[in-house]
């Protein structure tokens, strides 16, 4: 009995640790932001610290700031996800093919993956830079405009410039995850689709993509949620001006946390976030996950 | 019996005794630690303040001060989590901005009677202690440095399109648009009057077009007069387009870059950057005080103090040390890092400023101000200010809902 009890322990205290650990650090700190969120606590108004329940949730769903950042923040993962998974799919296929030099393009399309957010962010910056930017010198030199675009200073081109940076930043990540996955589809199946007079069309429609399901669901759970939380390309590009035109609700509830010091409020808007954000990824994994059982 | 146990009575009380006072010499002798939080930009000034710290440090052995550079852009985030965690520094450097709500924190300690007794305090210069005292009237910031905000400009352009440096809004608005140049007749490359700032910290750039003309109360604020000041300064750019099209997300390093590449003829910034002017520029930039608006003139008064915090446990060492960079020979070494002006009288023939920007300065002095030393401006100053900025910039408000914007914030207790 005594050995049978040691050895129904053993798994206990061997995932204690990593348990104990997410306990400690994430959920702990999850539970101090929810508890926050129901107080009006501004920080540098220590002696003004008061329970107000859901008075916060309250003024985030009558604040037009909250709900203008929620629609910006749809636009960026509803177009940044699936440009880089299309973006991703290609440079796959591409890669995947057999020609001079495959292994060092595979390297180097992990380039952009690899440099850290503050130096893409400043790169494009300047990329975008009305007087000495590349992207205007180009235009005005092939005629398509008459004068320089100041693309991250106006309301309307901001947060698509931001995009196309972060599509760029993020491709890769799904070129690589979806190679890998071009590689466990056995050969044999694109022969008898061959055998079968089936077009390069039908073998990717019928061969390729069911057996890369796995592979691109898990990719873009993972990229809706960090794309989702990402506000480092922004922050630095733009700050999140001019204006709100590049507010997206967490780095709206960032600047109200450390910009505003609004601890209560920015805590209510990153619980809010956080609800939709996982009530997306329930939706999601529901119905990407039925059709991969299926 | 007896004996044994008086021995042993006696060689606790001598043990006791001995700990005691080997505790003592070890408390003597143990190291005094401060930790010292400042924003230096570049690794060049990172070794000047390294060789602040030894220098103290030899000359105050018991002391020893962990120097930590923070970065600029996340100072305050950081400086006030560490306040609110129980964390803060020993001394810091601080602007008056923050004044009122590390006080309405209980962070700062007052310094009243340390500075009354320290002997440095007659070498700083006239008003600095006042300019700097709390809106409670106590003493917490001991002066550091200071700049004044004054206006750059091409000299050589001015005296090729045969301008006088403006004295006026109107002689500015004029100058800014003789200076502008489309690209087709400037080489390829177009040439901006202004170089206006209208990211974070362009309040600085925007007080002179109006708070010369009204006060930073809500009523004033939201005035017809104030409107129509405002919208003088954004029709810089929407109306006369006397600015480079990127000035909504312009900062700093923007407007730096822009007047010394050339594309623009005039900014405003301080004596900080005089040094760089001077070495890409040369004799062709010069600088004025900003020009008067409505017959009035405003500048920033740009401060920049060291204060001691409630939760130090060493006081008296962080008083030493603050004090230390105060005083002229460790001031005048930290001011040679950073380009700004020594708070010390005797220190002012050591600073060496090219005499224009020394002169621009000095005449701006008389009308340089603070922004009002209440809770309300480090928020106006960090996102009220810049997001409603932006938005006028770009048509998005008008200038009287942006002007009402910030009426309001300083109306919000």
């Amino acid at each position: 009995m005594s050995a049978r009890r040691r050895f129904d322990a053993l798994p206990y205290v061997l995932v204690s640790p990593a348990v104990l650990a997410t306990l400690v650090l994430v959920f702990a700190p999850m539970l101090q932001a929810a508890w926050t969120s129901l107080y009006h606590h501004i920080l540098w108004k220590p002696r003004d610290v008061r329970f107000i329940g859901l008075d916060n949730y309250l003024a985030v769903a009558q604040d037009p700031v909250a709900w203008s950042s929620l629609g910006r923040t749809v636009m960026w993962i509803g177009l940044t996800v699936p440009l880089q998974l299309a973006l991703g799919l290609a440079t796959a296929l591409l890669l995947n093919q057999r020609f001079r030099w495959r292994g060092l393009a595979r390297s180097l399309i992990l380039i952009p993956w690899a440099l850290p957010s503050v130096v893409i962010a400043l790169m494009w910056a300047w990329m975008y830079q009305p007087q000495v930017g590349l992207f205007n010198d180009l235009l005005l030199r092939l005629g398509l405009v008459t004068e320089a675009v100041p693309w991250l200073a106006q309301p309307g081109t901001a947060l698509y410039a931001i995009i196309v940076a972060l599509v760029w930043q993020g491709f890769p990540f799904f070129a690589i995850m979806i190679l890998a996955g071009l590689q466990t589809i056995p050969a044999s199946l694109y022969e008898a689709a061959a055998v079968d007079g089936a077009t390069p069309w039908q073998q990717f429609r019928e061969v390729t993509l069911p057996g890369l399901k796995g592979v691109i669901v898990t990719a873009v759970m993972l990229r809706l949620i960090w794309v989702a939380n990402s506000i480092d390309v922004i922050l630095v590009m733009t700050g999140g001006g001019p204006g709100y035109a590049t507010h997206t609700l967490p780095l709206y509830a960032f600047k109200r946390t450390y910009g505003s010091m609004d601890f209560g409020y920015g805590t209510a808007l990153a619980c809010t976030f956080s609800l939709l954000l996982l009530g997306l990824i329930v939706l999601y994994l529901r119905r990407a996950g039925r059709d991969i059982r299926s | 019996m007896t004996r044994p146990r008086f021995s042993t009575l006696r060689r606790a009380l001598v043990a006791a005794g001995l700990a005691t006072a080997s505790l003592g010499a070890l408390q003597a002798q143990a190291p005094q630690n401060i930790v010292f939080w400042y924003h230096f930009d570049n690794p060049e000034q990172t070794k000047v303040m390294d060789g602040l710290v030894a220098d103290f440090q030899a000359k105050n052995p018991g002391i020893k001060v962990d120097a930590q550079n923070i970065p600029w852009n996340n100072y305050y985030d950081r400086l006030f989590t560490a306040v609110a965690g129980g964390k803060s520094p020993d001394v810091a450097m601080v602007k008056l901005q923050q004044q009122a709500q590390l006080v309405e924190m209980g962070a700062l300690e007052p310094i009243d009677a340390r500075v009354a007794a320290w002997p440095g305090r007659n070498d700083l210069g006239d008003n600095l202690l006042n300019i700097n005292k709390g809106h409670d009237g106590k003493q917490y910031y001991l002066p550091l440095q200071y700049v004044v905000i004054y206006l750059y400009y091409r000299a050589d352009l001015f005296q090729k399109a045969g301008l006088q440096p403006p004295a006026t809004c109107e002689a500015f608005l004029d100058a800014a648009k003789k200076l502008t140049v489309p690209a087709a007749q400037n080489g390829g490359t177009p040439q901006y009057g202004f170089g206006m700032r209208g990211g974070r910290g362009g309040q600085d750039n925007w007080g002179p077009f109006v708070l010369s003309q009204v006060a930073m109360t809500p009523a004033e604020l939201g005035s017809p007069k104030a409107v129509a000041a405002n919208q003088f300064y954004v029709d810089l750019m929407r109306s006369h387009k006397v600015v480079p099209p990127s000035a909504p997300n312009d900062g700093f390093n923007e407007i730096i870059n822009g007047f010394k590449s050339g594309q623009t003829a005039m900014i405003f910034h301080h004596i900080g950057s005089s040094k760089t002017m001077h070495d890409t520029h040369g004799d062709k930039v010069s600088a004025v005080p900003v020009p008067a608006c409505g017959g009035k003139r405003w500048t920033s008064f740009g401060d920049e103090s060291n204060a001691m915090f409630k939760q130090s446990r060493n006081k008296d060492a962080a008083w030493k040390w603050m004090s230390y960079l105060s005083e002229r020979e460790g001031n005048v070494k930290f001011v040679g890092a950073t380009g700004q002006m020594t708070v010390t009288r005797s220190g002012v023939p050591q600073v060496s400023f090219q005499p224009r920007f020394a002169k621009a300065t000095a005449d701006s002095l008389p009308f340089a101000a603070i922004l009002p030393p209440v809770p309300q401006t480090s928020d106006f100053v960090s996102n009220v200010w810049p997001t409603n900025m932006q938005r006028a910039l770009n048509g998005e408000v008008t200038s009287a809902q942006m002007m009402e914007a910030i009426a309001k914030h300083y109306a919000t207790k």
